[in-house]
């Protein structure tokens, strides 16, 4: 199955985010490779996924999970060799499935030689490839992103003597991209890797690139150039791959990075995913729709990028006060669970591993408009362990079966890359891949048919959408059209069953089909559609006029 | 349940669309356009103040307002649509609103039964009514009513408010003192436009009381009060502030003595085995149970006077077959006296409430008549109470009531003697 | 001649007798209607009495101002005025059934008559009652509000309501008695002119707080101070 011309791949795409550490260990060293990635890719094309989402495997100190990069030309040596990573792409391009890699540009670790070198001397031609200053008053106005481990963005070096800026951890020092040279350097890196093969880059933390005084260093239109110009040079030279932006803001902040088409082809979602689980919570369908109301429109080529988790804490940067204390209530009633601005868990232990309220946060994320993102082992609803520190409790190793190491690792248990989960709920004895592919009614079942009729239809990832404002906002109502074709959905976000009146009458004559049972339901007509709910139901109608 | 047929079906949608609430805020209106905004608002504030997080409806129930009171409510709803809304709330909150004048019963009684109803059928864990008319009602009030019912468990939180010395005359001439004399609990607001109470008090009055009645709805309010002491519900009470209404409104005394007395009066009759046995209590209290305001005011004492006495000599006939003969001679006495010395002592007063209660009672002659002519009399009091108290301080005053308390309950026995003889 | 007249006496006593004899079974037959309707008319006043003491008659009638009348008139209570009254009615009904039932010519026609007339009586009396049971409650609710509102005389008002109602009532009565049909109908006019101007007052009692607000509003604004004059009750 050869990879589709399309070059808007990127919008009907379904990814799935990994890490290779997780995935699987070929080589009994306990650490997820490139090996073991590729010997699962039979898997993943089962599920359905058309892309693969790589966290960094860059060498690497790891202080920060491999966002600390020490080398962008090679591959971890845990993770095996660059050849290693090549036969994998091949592998995967082989099945249909992309390949999107991450690009660290805004930092290096501080192990990276081009450091090395800057902090040698001060007069080192690398000197100016960091951002140097001898006092740490700079830049007075910028937060501070990890509250609860850097006191300030500046960091004493006692090498150079002076103080450098990071605007994550201490350890990785910012680079300095009102340098030329280091803007040459980073299309050098991605020219590499996309001479190999990838199709696309998650860029992390894009907003932070360049830094004014009396500014707060964010989203600076030096800092769009800078990312402008990449976007050219990749466009000249490697036609349909795809930049995605990692720029936690608000959606108003995030349109320019979709500039007229000429920055970023997507871009995450931030705000939208706390209101989903809030409205979930709520019963209320406000947080949802009114963040939406806020998106402003994009251009035809770009695409947004939902996910309900990922590999960092569900982030509560995006939402007011009130909204953040009510989410740390509802969902991280324990102290150990938060982290930064944010809660530290997997998807399952966040919605009490209730079935029904996974499945309506998985169908709002698929029919959402933009690309989904499934975070690895919430497809089969995988656990988290609080215990693990930062946010490893959400990096444990996938669980394979209910055997030695959940089929991860033939090392000895203690030494696998992070312990697994192993309480009775979510402990790979209990929830595992294959046992879930041999149970008929498994959430990975589900997933595999929610993601091929997602895939059925074109509308999900290119339609418009249009919200139903229902009166009863238990119920979040919306029409994703493209051209004639139009599919209904409704979400009951209540945990008790709610009848519903749609307003469909643009929609008359209209027959609903629904989606997963291709089942007919009465014509639309003059009256409001009346629908009853079960709890946390929801509905995917394909509107067909006969 | 009877509350299904006089609920309309219009109604009935909106309040499905509300869903389970843990709240509800009662708002009853008739052509309060003036006012029903600001209010809505500050309600709404005093919900994302004090109860972001719970789900809460407004519900109004309006008496035919053609003023666009209603558009006025509907249009308040805090929700998604058209996201005009920048409020900070965290969920939708209904304000949603029904018409009854076009049911059998008009009555204000009738917004209050749609409103308990309405508060059943969404399963609300507690309920504040809120006056459409008062002007300078704060958004703490919501909590102030509501806190003591969520998190304490009250039944009923009455209000207490700091207003002027000379206002609400006939709540401490009377109804104040004879309630807390005949059902032994001190409360201060007996009748009162604004108060919380739980739902379990709520539905259990909604579903006891004697809805098709006229006579029983009106004065709901007051009726809701007397149905908490007699149920020995846990009352409270709590201190709000300023209570002004948007318009003096003196030329009401009729309708406020049906709503007030009439609802007291015909209340005597079923709570009797209550109140004649009852022992005294007071209701806890937050904050000053009262708070008295002495400014001047310019009342005209001649006009009252002047028609205590007119009254007392046009409807001696009236008062013949209300009254026994010695109190109407006394009546007529007193309204004989001259400008300086006359004065409607408080044993009299007592005395002839207690008669217009047995009278009432016993229908002696039709009831609204028996209402209508307490006036002259009961403005012969105020005027009584003006001329006593013109100078006095504010405890002055207070103890002015409190004695006048004392003679409700010392006169007491002789109610209970008056009513054993007819029954 | 002897013969002749002791033979017409003979003849005429024996017609006597035989007439007599011919009367006696009616008279005996009207002896037992009489003692008979006796009986009935003292069943139907115990069972009268007993329901007018239930629906609390008395209360009603002293609503009317019957009672009164009747104290001043030092007659018993309206329920036993009542029953006495359906009691006479009744027995002297069964007594004229059985004159009736005698035959003597030309008493029948006349006691026919008494029996036609009898039921427009009672509907007479039943419609004086009521008219002066609503006079009463509409003079005193009439002056009640006129009490409250301030009217001057309110007396006055009332009599007048009161005198209205009467007359209305009695033209009612007359009319059900068809007695001097003629002059009801001139009467009843007046009465029902007098009736319209009657409401027309009570509404301009009624809607006179309207009517003020609506002139001060329109014109005047000094006389405002009279209304603000009180205070609120509540």
């Amino acid at each position: 199955m050869p990879l589709d011309r399309d070059t808007l791949w990127y919008k009907d795409a379904v990814i799935y985010q990994v890490h290779v550490r997780t995935f699987h260990d070929s080589n009994g060293d306990g650490i997820g490779d490139f090996r073991g990635l590729q010997s699962k890719l039979d898997y993943l094309q089962q599920l359905g996924i058309t892309a693969i989402w790589l966290m960094p495997f860059f060498p690497s100190p790891l202080r920060d999970d491999g966002y600390d990069i020490a080398d962008y030309h090679s591959v971890h040596s845990s993770y095996g060799s660059l050849e290693d990573f090549e036969n994998f792409l091949g592998a995967a391009h082989d099945r249909g499935i992309r390949v999107i890699i991450e690009l660290v540009a805004n930092h290096t670790s501080d192990q990276h030689p081009w450091f090395q070198e800057s902090r040698s001397s001060t007069d080192n031609p690398r000197r100016d490839w960091y951002v140097w200053s001898d006092t740490d008053t700079l830049y007075k106005e910028t937060r501070i992103i990890f509250l609860d481990t850097e006191k300030s963005n500046w960091a004493w070096d006692p090498v150079s003597k002076a103080f450098y800026w990071h605007r994550f951890f201490s350890h990785q020092p910012d680079l300095n991209y009102d340098n030329p040279a280091v803007r040459e350097q980073m299309w050098q890196v991605m020219n590499f890797w996309l001479q190999m093969g990838v199709d696309g880059f998650r860029l992390d933390a894009v907003p932070y690139l360049v830094e004014r005084e009396g500014t707060n260093c964010e989203n600076l239109p030096e800092t769009h150039q800078v990312l402008k110009d990449l976007r050219r040079r990749l466009d000249e030279n490697f036609p349909g791959r795809m930049l995605l932006a990692e720029a936690n803001q608000w959606p108003a902040d995030l349109r320019p990075y979709f500039g007229n088409e000429d920055e970023f082809h997507m871009a995450f979602h931030f705000p939208l995913m706390p209101r989903m689980f809030m409205g979930l919570k709520l019963e209320d369908r406000k947080p949802i729709t009114e963040i939406l109301q806020q998106t402003p429109e994009i251009p035809p080529s770009c695409q947004w990028s939902l996910f309900l988790r990922n590999h960092d804490e569900l982030t509560l940067e995006m939402v007011t006060d009130m909204e953040r204390d009510y989410m740390y209530d509802s969902y991280a009633a324990s102290k150990t669970m938060r982290l930064n601005l944010g809660i530290r868990r997997r998807l399952a232990p966040l919605l009490s591993n209730d079935r029904r309220r996974i499945e309506l946060m998985n169908g709002m994320l698929m029919s959402l408009p933009g690309t989904p993102i499934i975070y690895y082992g919430d497809e089969i609803g995988m656990g988290d362990n609080i215990n693990l520190g930062d946010r490893n409790g959400v990096r444990t190793p996938m669980q394979w079966n209910g055997e030695t190491n959940a089929g991860f690792s033939t090392a000895p248990s203690e030494r696998l890359y992070a312990p697994l989960i192993q309480d009775p709920v979510y402990g790979f004895p209990a929830v595992n891949v294959l046992r879930q592919k041999t149970a008929e009614h498994s959430l990975f079942n589900w997933m595999q048919r929610i993601i091929a009729v997602r895939k059925s239809s074109a509308i999900f990832g290119r339609g418009s959408i249009e919200f139903l404002y229902p009166a009863n906002h238990r119920i979040l109502a919306y029409v994703r059209k493209l051209g004639n074709d139009a599919i209904l959905i409704v979400n009951n976000l209540s945990s008790t069953a709610q009848a519903v009146e749609l307003d469909l009458k643009r929609y008359k004559g209209n027959i609903l089909i629904e989606m997963f049972g291709k089942n007919m339901f009465p014509r639309v007509g003059d009256l409001p559609y009346l629908l009853t709910m079960g709890p946390y139901q929801f509905f995917w109608f394909r509107l067909r006029r006969v | 349940m009877s509350e299904e047929s006089f609920l309309t079906d219009d109604f009935l949608r909106q309040l499905m669309n509300v869903g389970e609430v843990d709240i509800v805020v009662g708002l009853p209106t008739h052509n309060n356009a003036k006012t029903v905004g600001p209010i809505i608002q500050t309600i709404q504030s005093g919900i994302l103040r004090g109860f972001p997080r719970e789900r809460t409806a407004i519900i109004n129930a309006d008496g035919g307002s053609r003023d666009g009171t209603t558009d006025l409510v509907r249009g308040g709803s805090i929700g998604d649509v058209g996201a005009k809304s920048k409020v900070n709330a965290l969920r939708t909150l209904h304000s949603i609103s029904t018409d009854y004048s076009n049911s059998s019963d008009d009555s204000n009684g009738a917004a209050f039964r749609t409103i308990l109803a309405a508060a059943d059928l969404l399963r609300a864990k507690a309920c504040v009514m809120m006056s459409p008319e008062s002007a300078n009602i704060e958004p703490e009030w919501v909590s102030k009513l509501l806190r003591p019912v969520l998190d304490d468990g009250y039944d009923l939180v009455t209000p207490t408010y700091r207003r002027h010395k000379f206002e609400g005359l006939l709540v401490t001439n009377l109804l104040y003192p004879m309630t807390r004399a005949l059902y032994g609990v001190k409360i201060r607001e007996v009748f009162s436009s604004e108060f919380g109470f739980s739902s379990g008090f709520g539905s259990k009055f909604l579903e006891q009381n004697v809805w098709d009645d006229r006579t029983y709805t009106g004065g709901a309010e007051l009726r809701f009060t007397l149905a908490a002491i007699t149920g020995k519900y846990r009352v409270y009470q709590t201190f709000l502030g300023d209570k002004m209404h948007v318009e003096r409104r003196g030329a009401e005394l009729v309708p406020a003595l049906r709503q007030t007395v009439g609802a007291l009066f015909s209340s005597l009759g079923p709570d009797f085995p209550a109140w004649s046995v009852a022992d005294f209590a007071s209701a806890p209290t937050n904050g000053s149970d009262h708070q008295v305001l002495l400014d001047p005011l310019r009342v005209n004492r001649k006009r009252l006077r002047a028609m205590f006495s007119t009254g007392i000599l046009e409807l001696e006939s009236v008062f013949q077959s209300i009254l026994s003969p010695e109190t109407v001679a006394e009546l007529r006495r007193i309204a004989d006296m001259g400008e300086n010395n006359f004065r409607l002592p408080a044993e009299l007063w007592v005395k002839t409430v207690y008669e217009f209660a047995i009278s009432y009672q016993k229908s002696a002659i039709n009831r609204d008549h028996i209402i209508q002519a307490l006036a002259p009399i009961f403005r012969g009091r105020v005027y009584t109470f003006l001329t006593e108290n013109r100078d006095s301080s504010a405890d002055e005053v207070e103890k002015n009531i409190e004695a006048l308390c004392l003679e409700f309950e010392r006169m007491k026995p002789y109610l209970l003697q008056m009513w054993k003889s007819i029954e | 001649m002897r013969a002749l007249i002791i033979g017409e006496l003979s003849t005429a006593f024996h017609e006597m007798v035989r007439g007599f004899a011919h009367f006696l079974p009616s008279l005996i037959v009207m002896l037992i209607i009489a003692v008979a309707g006796w009986l009935i008319a003292i069943i139907v006043k115990v069972i009268l009495r007993s329901i007018l003491r239930l629906i609390k008659f008395d209360k009603l009638s002293q609503n009317a101002g019957t009672s009164q009348l009747l104290a001043k008139a030092a007659l018993p209570p309206a329920t036993e005025v009542l029953s006495r009254f359906v009691f006479w009615v009744t027995w002297l009904g069964f007594v004229l059934l059985g004159i009736y039932l005698l035959g003597i010519f030309g008493l029948q026609d006349q006691i026919a008559r008494v029996f036609v007339f009898l039921p427009r009586l009672f509907v007479a009396m039943f419609i004086m009652f009521f008219g002066l049971l609503a006079a009463s409650f509409f003079a005193r609710a009439a002056l009640l509000a006129a009490v409250n509102a301030n009217v001057p005389s309110p007396g006055v008002l009332s009599t007048a309501v009161r005198v209205i109602i009467i007359i209305f009532t009695t033209s009612m009565v007359f009319e059900e008695l068809g007695l001097a049909e003629q002059t009801m109908v001139v009467a009843f006019g007046i009465a029902f002119g007098a009736l319209m101007l009657g409401l027309a007052i009570a509404f301009g009692i009624g809607g006179r707080d309207l009517a003020r607000h609506f002139l001060e509003k329109r014109f005047v604004h000094g006389k405002r101070e009279d209304n603000n004059d009180e205070l609120s009750p509540l």
